[in-house]
């Protein structure tokens, strides 16, 4: 009964998944994987857990890291000229 | 997408169109990926233009309107397997066991995401997220190039790299954790993160 009450409040606070689950889920958030159910869940359980909350918060940090911090190198000019004559020798 | 079935017969002047339309302008992040598959310049070149030439050599395998750029990742990576990685005889380092059994396990590794905090994410300068993601092994540093960088869906990364959707699901997980463990290592020895 105690049990049962329990997990009664733990759901209602935290929606319908555990933080496993939510945990599981976080990557295919991140990555725009996720069923629109899926998100939906997510959502509701990391409104109400804040651990889960800031590991979402570290994952999408780090990928933003990624794609603002890196250097993106411009392709040298002469490679495109050198594949375009190779190209259009053999043709 | 696929390399195997679909035929065409182009024209040389259609070959050259999709060459030049769908093709050439997927150049740079080709040639980003190189860079960071091979660490050197001219490697990069070499290897972004052998992928080109054979991508126009085996154009009439190339549905025209399809993903073009998985397409040429695809070449690109295949290549860099069997030519450039052969060069540098460098083993595999990857415990792929431990890997796949990654989503069939009970312990979620959370720990990991713990002791890394978002401040010092942010916090990081080009060059330390570059020696961070180059001191993974190729085969996790390649997924996340793939997925973070380059913004392929799952579907597209488990074509380009021919395994499926779960073992890059899992692959990318393991990856995510090694950057984060350099990235906090480098936190720490900088003085960061307590
Ligand atoms: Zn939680």
């Amino acid at each position: 009964m105690a049990t049962n009450l329990f997990s009664w409040i733990k759901q209602s606070v935290f929606g319908k998944i555990s933080c496993k689950k939510c945990l599981e889920l976080l990557e295919l958030i991140t990555d725009n994987e996720a069923s629109s159910e899926e998100e939906k869940r997510f959502r509701e359980h990391i409104n109400a857990c804040l651990p889960c909350y800031e590991s979402f918060n570290l994952e999408k940090s780090i990928k933003e890291m990624l794609q603002t911090k890196l250097e993106k190198k411009q392709v040298p000019e002469d490679l495109i000229e050198s594949i375009k004559l190779k190209i259009r020798n053999h043709t | 997408m696929s390399i195997e079935k679909i035929k065409q017969n182009y024209s040389n002047l259609e070959k050259e169109g999709i060459f030049e339309k769908e093709f050439l302008p997927h150049i740079n992040p080709m040639y980003n990926f190189a860079y960071r598959l091979t660490y050197d310049d001219d490697d990069a070149k070499d290897l972004v233009q052998e992928t080109y030439l054979k991508a126009f050599r085996f154009l009439n395998s190339f549905q025209q309107g399809t993903n073009a750029k998985a397409w040429l990742f695809r070449i690109l990576k295949n290549s860099f397997i069997n030519d450039f990685r052969k060069k540098s005889k460098q083993p595999p380092k990857i415990d792929y066991q431990e890997v796949e059994t990654y989503y069939n396990s009970d312990n979620v590794d959370v720990s990991m995401t713990t002791d890394l905090r978002v401040e010092t994410v942010q916090h990081m300068i080009g060059d330390e997220v570059s020696n961070a993601l180059n001191a993974l092994d190729v085969d996790f540093r390649t997924v996340i190039i793939l997925c973070d960088l380059e913004g392929f869906t799952y579907e597209e990364m488990s074509k380009i790299l021919d395994i499926p959707i779960g073992t890059i699901r899992s692959r990318l997980h393991r990856a995510r954790n090694l950057l984060k463990e350099k990235l906090h290592e480098y936190a720490k020895s900088m003085g960061f993160n307590k």
